[in-house]
């Protein structure tokens, strides 16, 4: 009986020590992001103690796609998201349940991301240069997506129109290799992971990289409007998230070349956290290297093309712009 | 073992008036208390969505979703996504049948087929449709193809099955008095298995029916550009959930119109019943 009294007496301390070290460190959130290099800086900071260092405790729950992101900081069931900007996100920014407080991964020239491939039998017959992709047959994973985005600002810039294109939407990136290695489209927009075993077994042509034709914002960080009254836990965490992007900047980036980081011995920590996150051997994340902004710059301005853009096709309930969605008081604009 | 209960406190000579019990449990249809009810629930539903207890992000009220069905209605998008929808489920559902028929009478009156195609039904039936999209793509591309063969495969197990449990329903002796006189193998189908399975035969077709609207959905997951389930993909996709529930209303509707199609099939085809 007494040692029953003296383990409750011992649990009640506990209890009393972990409310004392919560009163502590008070600054307690959740970010959902992707196991994807797109969102290495949030990597960093976390396995670096850039957050601890600034009074936060992160916790990082992972999603296996951008949509659920934005839809669990909609619910509160996370504190902050980092993910690729998509019409879904812009739909519920719309109705006001979160917003844009700082930029992520772009689409830059010099580093891959999203690929325009063509399949054997169209690269054969002449699609050789994402030029030539008007009227053929394109697949994508969703309407509205990142991929159709990509489409839509190579129709402009090449000046043809988008409703020439046959886009197919395969809803999973597995679907649009298979049609792709099938023959049954002339082309699709992969991510350079998906791509690189298609590459490898020359199921498929590499037309170009996104970054090259037309340089976009792909990813945001986002919170929802109750987080958003917490200024202290928003500014550290955008601290903390800076000083990671400033040093994924300097150490890996500035090492890539040809579209590869570099494997030395001041890349190597930073990128073996990436691996740690990503699940992916070093070796493949050099050459899925995301440009990210050093001062987590936004690029306001493509943010304010994508929704126009988007609400033009329909995906995008209308009557909203950039500046609804867009936290000002946090934003660094480009 | 058993305690019986004391018998002599009872006088057994004078018998003792009992009303009626033995009607058994026969629930007729109301007329209007499904409708009071379903207006009920909607005007529940209403309320909460005008009245801000929801968020119209998570429940659009029922006036978003006819709002949304009016604009694709007017917008000519919901004729077209409609009539692919239509086509696709309709010969989907026609083939599917139609195999399963063959099939299905061919386990319920050969041995040979019995045995290969039970085997076959088992060890295929259960795969997910949705795991061999790929396979599917693969195979037979994009086009209208694989979207019809998705829907035919999900149509043609089911129909089997109860197109042979209706075989094997019909009473033998019928079959056996058939045979005493003489009939040949043809009119025996044709005149004594084929109404004495139709019941069954048509229950199946109830449930097919609405394996093929459940399918469609999947179906057009491969590079659909109209289309009903196509729509709710998208809709899904975008967040736009005003939209998404507008898509599954109509889905739904259609399952009506279709059931109520198949009642006028049965009562013209079961009148003998």
């Amino acid at each position: 009986m007494t040692g029953f009294a003296r383990l409750a007496v011992a649990a009640l301390l506990a209890i009393a020590a972990s409310g004392i070290a919560r009163a502590d460190d008070a600054l307690k959130a959740k970010i959902g992001v992707l196991r994807l290099s797109s969102s290495a800086p949030v990597f960093i900071a976390q396995d670096k103690g850039y957050f601890r260092e600034v009074g936060l405790d992160i916790e990082l729950k992972f999603f296996d796609a951008a949509q659920p992101i934005a839809v669990a900081t909609t619910s509160g069931d996370v504190d902050f998201g980092v993910t690729a900007v998509t019409a879904g996100l812009y739909n519920l920014a719309g109705k006001g349940t979160l917003k844009v407080i700082g930029g992520m991964s772009r689409e830059k020239a010099g580093y891959p991301l999203i690929g325009y491939f063509a399949s054997n039998n169209a690269y054969a017959a002449g699609l050789k240069t994402p030029k030539d992709l008007a009227g053929k047959r394109i697949a994508v994973t969703q309407v509205g997506s990142s991929f159709h985005y990509s489409l839509g600002l190579l129709a402009d810039k090449y000046g043809f129109k988008l409703a020439d294109i046959k886009v197919l939407p395969l809803q999973s990136l597995s679907n649009a290799a298979a049609a792709l290695k099938g023959e049954t489209v002339d082309a699709a927009l992969l991510p350079v992971s998906t791509a690189r075993t298609l590459m490898d077994s020359d199921g498929a042509k590499l037309l170009g990289w996104v970054g090259d034709e037309t340089p976009w914002q792909l990813g945001a960080v986002f919170a929802s409007p109750k987080t958003l009254t917490n200024t202290a836990l928003v500014t550290k965490l955008l601290g903390a998230l800076v000083r990671a992007d400033r040093e994924y900047h300097d150490v890996i980036l500035a090492s890539v070349k040809d579209g590869k980081a570099a494997i030395n011995d001041k890349t190597k920590p930073l990128l073996e956290i990436i691996a740690k996150y990503t699940n992916l051997p070093v070796e493949q994340v050099v050459g899925n290297c995301a440009y990210i902004d050093p001062d987590g710059k936004l690029d306001v301005k493509n943010v304010a093309n994508q929704i126009s853009w988007l609400q033009e096709q329909g995906f995008v309930d209308k009557g909203f712009g950039v500046d609804a969605i867009i936290a000002k008081e946090y934003v660094k604009a480009d | 073992m058993l305690d019986r209960a004391p018998q002599g406190t009872q006088d057994e000579t004078r018998p003792r008036p009992v009303a009626f019990r033995g009607a058994g449990f026969t629930p007729s249809a109301g007329r209007y208390s499904g409708w009071i009810a379903l207006a009920l629930v909607i005007g529940f539903w209403q309320l909460a969505g005008s009245a801000g207890w929801v968020n119209a992000l998570f429940l659009p009220p029922p006036s978003a979703i006819v709002a949304a069905i009016y604009k694709l209605a007017l917008s000519g998008a919901l004729w077209q996504h409609l009539s692919w929808s239509v086509m696709r489920i309709g010969s989907g559902w026609i083939l599917g049948t139609a195999a399963g028929i063959i099939v299905g009478f061919g386990i319920g009156l050969s041995t040979l087929a019995r045995g290969v195609g039970i085997t076959f039904i088992s060890a295929l039936f259960p795969i997910p449709k949705i795991a061999l999209l790929p396979l599917l793509i693969l195979w037979l591309g994009i086009g209208e193809e694989p979207k019809i063969a998705t829907i035919a495969l999900g149509v043609f197990f089911s129909t089997a099955i109860s197109v042979y449990s209706g075989v094997d329903a019909v009473p033998r002796n019928l079959i056996r008095m058939a045979q005493s006189f003489n009939v040949p193998f043809h009119l025996i189908v044709r005149r004594v298995i084929w109404p004495g399975a139709l019941p069954s035969i048509l229950a199946g077709f109830r449930i097919t029916a609405s394996v093929a609207l459940l399918l469609v959905v999947s179906a057009e997951m491969i590079g659909a550009q109209y289309g009903i389930g196509a729509f709710v993909l998208q809709a899904g996709n975008l967040m736009q959930t005003d939209q998404l529930l507008a898509a599954v209303v109509i889905l739904s509707v259609f399952g009506l119109v279709v059931g109520k199609g198949i009642n006028l099939l049965e009562a013209r085809l079961l009148h003998w019943r």
